[in-house]
């Protein structure tokens, strides 16, 4: 029963960015930003080596792979400040704006439900995004010598898509306080920045609150999981912010019953 | 099916309903009839669950609104005032989509969603998205949204708003084929909708339930209540006052045309007497020309608005004393 109310929601999510042109340029432009800064990174680094090479400078052999992850999902995570609260905008407001959300809460579905089959909807929508970009590395480095360390590879991919639903999950949440899209989009944009320099901000403070805030520094454990250092209180860390954006989109549709006039 | 009792429901400061009784037997259609802004549409969200009573209770199929939440939207059908579509849908997706949250299983959700089109009349539509579908279209979609789970309840907001007159018609004329197997509540503001569609009427004004009875009780209740339409020519300032003493006459109202000096005169009896050749007479006698004389009768128009005028009056008065003192 929840499993399909479940699936209900999350393939009305999905599907609606295919059927409207809002999904198509979204995902056009991401491509085309995204494909010109891989294609610039590349390069670049190469041209380093062969510059490196024909001066005789190199004498190890050097991890292009590892260098280029490490710029390109530095240069990824800044273009997702832009795009994820474009994904995650309409998610509520435009519910709210319709008027489809009377229907979803006269239906027998709890909060919970339609908020995680919401998350997935657009998730799965990212990852459709994100499914050049695996195309290209696996062309790329399929061939590499020395052969590229896959566990980096997939850590860097893991913690991309754990950061990008945790933004989505926030984003879901301050989508579902208002009935624009636009001031939703803003919002989340600004809550994305806030987060971005939470560690510069850290680094400001006084203790206790320096060790707090760096503690919950996103973007810190993304770029430490990036390097390839796992660590368990970074996956907690990702997990509590999408929990945190599911429960608060939870409360406020609850919240919202008791304010309509 | 539907049982309301003393419900009210507070926003900050203003009230929107107070104290609203009412129920509704399986298989009947109650019409809820009302100005807008009467508190319709408060009413059906407290009980669609969507929004929270302040006082009262209300019960759908033996459950509480408030406390059996889901299973109450499990039994009824729900058409908002603007009905919740998703303008990127086909009608079949999206009918596909509602029968699937509202949990209808598997195996079914096939021919219910074909039952509910058929119903609807929108198979040649099925695979239209719905924002290319015209207004009509949109509210039988919407409707086909509230009978796809085949609801013991169904509730339905202003279903015919904004529908053209054969729209209406067919609206109306699906409806009326629902009730029997479905208990169905339909709100409006259109007077004649309600003695063409519904079993009973539950007439609310100011967020209080003023009357509820069949359509053809509240009628003849104030049909007692006639009157007569007459149109003269000539001087009626001395036959205004003589009129008015006439015994069986409650009001009268005189719309008159200053060219060609005819007055129409709206009187209201209350009483079943026949004073109408007394009203000639004092016509005559006066020396005026007497065009036309019919009577009148109360439309459920005049129920309405005499139940709901009734009800304000007593205030209206007071604050007409008032005035005049103040005056003085």
């Amino acid at each position: 029963m929840i499993l399909t109310n479940l699936t209900a929601i999350f393939r009305k999510e999905f599907q609606s960015y295919f059927t409207s042109p809002f999904g198509y340029i979204v995902a056009a432009v991401f491509w085309l930003i995204g494909g010109f800064f891989f294609s610039a990174i590349l390069e670049e680094i190469l041209q380093t080596l062969s510059f490196l090479e024909q001066s005789g400078q190199l004498s190890t052999p050097v991890d292009v792979p590892g260098q280029f992850i490490d710029s390109f999902f530095g240069v990824i995570i800044s273009l997702l400040l832009v795009l994820l609260p474009a994904l995650s905008m309409g998610l509520y407001s435009e519910e709210r704006k319709r008027g489809t959300l009377e229907l979803l809460a006269t239906s027998p579905v709890t909060n919970w439900v339609v908020a995680v089959g919401k998350l997935l909807g657009v998730l799965a929508f990212f990852i459709v995004l994100m499914i050049p970009f695996w195309i290209y590395e696996i062309i790329i480095f399929s061939n590499a010598s020395p052969p590229i360390n896959l566990n980096i590879i997939l850590l860097s991919h893991g913690s991309l898509i754990l950061i990008s639903t945790a933004i989505l999950s926030l984003g879901m949440f301050i989508s579902s306080l208002t009935d624009s899209g636009i001031l939703a989009y803003i919002l989340t944009f600004i809550l994305i920045l806030f987060l971005w320099i939470m560690d510069v901000i850290a680094a400001n403070l006084q203790e206790p609150f320096k060790t707090v805030l760096s503690y919950l520094s996103l973007f810190d454990r993304y770029t430490d999981l990036v390097k390839g250092v796992l660590d368990i209180s970074s996956l907690v860390l990702f997990a509590s912010y999408i929990l945190l954006g599911i429960f608060l989109t939870a409360q406020s549709i609850e919240a919202l019953r008791f304010q309509r006039s | 099916m539907i049982k309301v009792e003393h419900l009210s429901k507070i926003y900050g400061s203003t009230t929107a309903i107070e104290d609203v009784d009412f129920s509704v037997e399986k298989g009947e259609i109650l019409g809820f009839l009302g100005p807008n802004g009467a508190g319709k549409t408060t009413t059906m969200r407290i009980l669609s669950g969507y929004i929270p009573a302040t006082a009262g209770t209300a019960k759908i199929a033996g459950y509480d609104v408030h406390e059996q939440s889901l299973e109450v939207r499990r039994n009824i059908g729900y058409l908002p005032e603007t009905p919740p579509l998703y303008p990127d849908m086909t009608v079949e997706g999206f009918l596909q989509f509602v029968a699937r949250i509202k949990g209808v299983a598997g195996g079914e959700r096939h021919s219910r969603v074909n039952w509910s089109m058929e119903r609807c009349q929108l198979q040649d539509k099925r695979k239209v998205l719905i924002r290319k579908l015209s207004k009509g279209y949109k509210q039988r979609v919407g409707i086909a949204q509230a009978i796809v789970h085949d609801p013991p309840v169904i509730i339905l907001d202003e279903p015919t708003v904004g529908l053209d007159p054969k729209q209406i018609i067919e609206v109306r004329n699906l409806i009326k084929s629902l009730a029997g197997e479905h208990t169905i509540l339909l709100s409006t503001h259109i007077l004649p909708e309600v003695s063409m569609t519904c079993d009973r009427v539950t007439i609310i004004n100011g967020g209080k339930v003023v009357a509820t009875d069949t359509p053809d009780n509240l009628m003849s209740h104030l049909t007692a209540k006639g009157g007569y339409e007459i149109e003269i020519e000539g001087d009626i300032f001395s036959l205004e006052p003589m009129l008015k003493n006439l015994p069986g006459i409650s009001q009268l109202e005189i719309n008159s045309n200053s060219q060609t000096k005819r007055h129409v005169l709206l009187l209201t009896t209350d009483s079943h007497q026949e004073i109408g050749k007394d009203i000639a007479a004092l016509i005559v006698n006066q020396g005026l020309d007497l065009y036309e004389m019919k009577r009148t009768r109360a439309t459920l128009e005049d129920v309405f608005l005499n139940v709901i005028t009734e009800e304000s009056s007593s205030e209206a008065q007071l604050e007409e004393a008032l005035e005049t003192s103040e005056i003085e």
